[in-house]
């Protein structure tokens, strides 16, 4: 069984990309967090002399290596990320397609949806990004990394198309 | 219906306030260190101030039952106005405590068919034992457009559950991962006390006083809870209702109907599988009750033989069986969960290498008995039987994982100690997630996750590795039928 055939027998038009200022805001979240995971590794190795023991060094050297692979993850997630992600919305669903070394596929039929919300963290805020999550009663699917205009006509679509599907069934 | 404004009985003054008093008489048992006069002056003003707040809470809130929907008013300081329309109440059930039982009441639940609000009722009122039967019934043919049998009829249950089914029940339906742990814990305790009183060793008395905590708190007690809640189980059904009754020292009268159930399962604990009984439990949305049950799931059958459990499922749910193939994972999955094994295996092995040789130097000199003879040894041998638990898992999980998907229902079947086997229906399916690490992508398999609307808010259900192509299968057919349902 082909892997992708699924997703190949769907023109790839029909899906629409995100902005390449996703990458620069999930580079900004990245930094920050490395930064803060650096910062409590290097305090914890200065203050807590039993660390500095040598019965402590493989950890050490285990807990540096781990730093240095997630280093890399943060460096290079991003890029994956925003080429692997799609999405699209028609009258009845919104699909999401994306992942970085876990590929995922969400599906949520229109006539499910319940809210739409519009997002924006700090950074997201800075570069005009944000998410649209949609809430279902079965839980919450997130468009990310949108951008404001688009996230905004996003929203607006998903409730015109909710009014109607409930004005349709009055 | 009246549409006059109603106080709930005013039991619930007594009720509200010994909840709270219960809790500050605790604190104080630990706190206050002799009864004088101050302490006892401390203790009654709080408990005074508390009965007048639930006086004054019960004196202004008032309940309408109108044509329409019911109206829950309080006027005290924090002002609420609550109107629940009677098309969308999900479930309306009755309960009986010990203090219910005492006043002669009842305590009226009514649930909304909403995922926030789950867990918690939409209100709990107490009237008059025979008031709140007849309100019961009322909400309930209003709620089902139907004549409804009411909990106080006689009526002939499908299957007799009795004391012994309970109690097989309490003890076997703990999960076994869980009853492992419990294990564990009494051997540690048992050995601890051998140590200590045996070999005079100056072994930890503590430490085997917290393990037979341990012990008691994750086998003992649920066994013990489970054995009470169920107490008396009885489930039959009339019409597209279904009634469960049980209960010792709280009674519990719930109906719903079967419009309102999102999944079944067939589930089975280990011990159980092995004396071939098995549960069945209901995914019902709107049938939380405020004593903390509400995040229990029903079941409507308790541990009963397997040929019994099928009539049951046969008689009560008949709506979530159709005719099917269950499909086997693929060769695919197979490679994926040995590389999976392979992984985990080396992982923890890497990881578990330098504390064994710490352990080692640290208890090489041996000491008295068997277990101080084991230390230098412990951590590769936890680590082997670790290894040993995975491929046993992988090689369970290859044979029991099935997916089947039919028109109206499809299937998981789930489990490595405990089995469940969980059909679904398409039309309660709120979003699915088909999920494929790397391993999966390289063997051409996947996963999905399907998310529902349950008892205690959402619940996901995951599947083995399957084709992809027959996971998405499941998306098309959601999509197909939401988009049919709407024309």
């Amino acid at each position: 069984m082909n892997e992708t055939s699924v997703n190949e027998e769907r023109p790839a038009e029909e899906y629409r990309r995100l902005n390449k200022k996703c990458m620069l805001s999930m580079y900004i979240n990245n930094a920050i967090t490395y930064a803060i995971l650096l910062t409590a590794f290097l305090l914890l190795l200065t203050f807590v002399p039993q660390l500095q023991e040598p019965a402590f060094g493989p950890v050490i050297m285990l807990a540096s290596a781990g730093m240095v692979l997630l280093l890399i993850y943060l460096i290079a997630g991003p890029k994956i990320y925003y080429d692997r992600y799609r999405y699209i919305i028609t009258a009845d669903k919104v699909d999401v397609r994306y992942g970085i070394v876990i590929l995922r596929h969400i599906l949520v039929p229109i006539e499910r949806v319940h809210q739409v919300e519009v997002s924006r963290g700090p950074v997201n805020n800075m570069l005009g990004l944000a998410n649209v999550n949609i809430t279902t009663a079965g839980g919450v699917a997130t468009i990310s990394y949108l951008e404001l205009d688009e996230a905004e006509k996003i929203a607006e679509r998903l409730n015109d198309l909710i009014n109607r599907m409930l004005r349709d069934r009055e | 219906m009246s549409e006059e404004l109603l106080r709930c009985h005013p039991s619930i003054i007594v009720e509200n306030t010994l909840r709270t008093a219960i809790a500050l008489l605790i604190i104080l048992f630990f706190w206050v260190r002799s009864l004088d006069m101050p302490y006892i002056v401390g203790l009654a003003v709080p408990l005074v101030v508390l009965i007048a707040f639930h006086y004054r809470q019960w004196k202004l809130t008032f309940i309408r039952f109108g044509e329409t929907d019911i109206v829950v008013e309080r006027k005290t300081l924090f002002k609420l106005k609550k109107t629940i329309p009677y098309s969308r109440i999900a479930s309306v059930n009755i309960n009986r405590g010990v203090i219910n039982r005492l006043f002669g009441t009842s305590k009226l639940i009514i649930n909304i068919n909403s995922g926030y609000n789950a867990v918690k009722p939409e209100a709990s009122l107490t009237f008059e034992q025979r008031f709140a039967d007849r309100m019961c019934e009322e909400i309930s043919r209003r709620i089902n457009c139907a004549e409804m049998p009411s909990f106080g009829e006689e009526v002939e249950p499908l299957v007799q559950f009795t004391t012994a089914d309970v109690i097989l029940h309490g003890l076997f339906s703990v999960p076994t991962y869980q009853s492992i742990l419990g294990a564990f814990f009494l051997a540690n305790s048992v050995i601890e006390q051998y140590r200590s009183t045996i070999t005079q060793a100056g072994a930890d008395l503590g430490g085997s006083l917290i393990s037979l905590f341990m012990f008691f708190l994750l086998t003992v007690l649920p066994a013990v809870r489970h054995m009470i809640y169920y107490y008396g189980f009885k489930v039959y059904r009339k019409g597209d209702t279904i009634f469960l009754q049980h209960g010792l020292i709280r009674l519990y009268n719930i109906s719903f109907n079967i419009s309102r159930i999102n999944a079944i399962k067939v589930k089975n604990t280990l011990v159980s599988r092995l004396l071939g009984r098995s549960c069945i439990e209901a995914e019902v949305v709107g049938i939380g009750s405020d004593d903390g049950r509400g995040t229990t799931r029903p079941l409507i059958s308790i541990l009963k033989d397997d040929a019994i459990t099928q009539r049951l499922f046969v008689e009560l749910v008949p709506e979530f069986i159709y005719e099917g193939e269950a499909e086997k994972q693929p060769d695919g999955a197979r490679s994926v969960l040995i590389g999976r094994t392979i992984i985990a295996s080396a992982v923890l092995i890497a990881v578990m290498a330098y504390p064994s040789m710490l352990a080692y130097e640290r208890f090489a000199s041996g000491g008295n008995g068997i277990v101080d003879a084991m230390l230098p040894y412990a951590f590769p041998l936890l680590t082997a039987l670790a290894i040993i638990a995975i491929v046993y898992s992988v090689s369970v999980s290859l044979r029991v994982r099935e997916m089947d998907t039919g028109e109206r229902l499809f299937t998981f079947v789930n489990g490595i100690l405990d089995r469940e086997t969980v059909v679904m229906s398409y039309d309660k399916v709120q979003m699915v997630h088909v999920i494929r690490g790397p391993l999966a992508r390289r063997f051409g398999v996947a996963s999905a996750k399907v998310f529902l609307l349950s008892s205690t808010g959402t619940s996901s259900m995951s599947s083995g590795l399957f084709r992809e192509d027959g996971l998405e299968r499941i998306c098309e057919i959601v999509m197909e039928r939401a988009t049919r349902g709407r024309r």
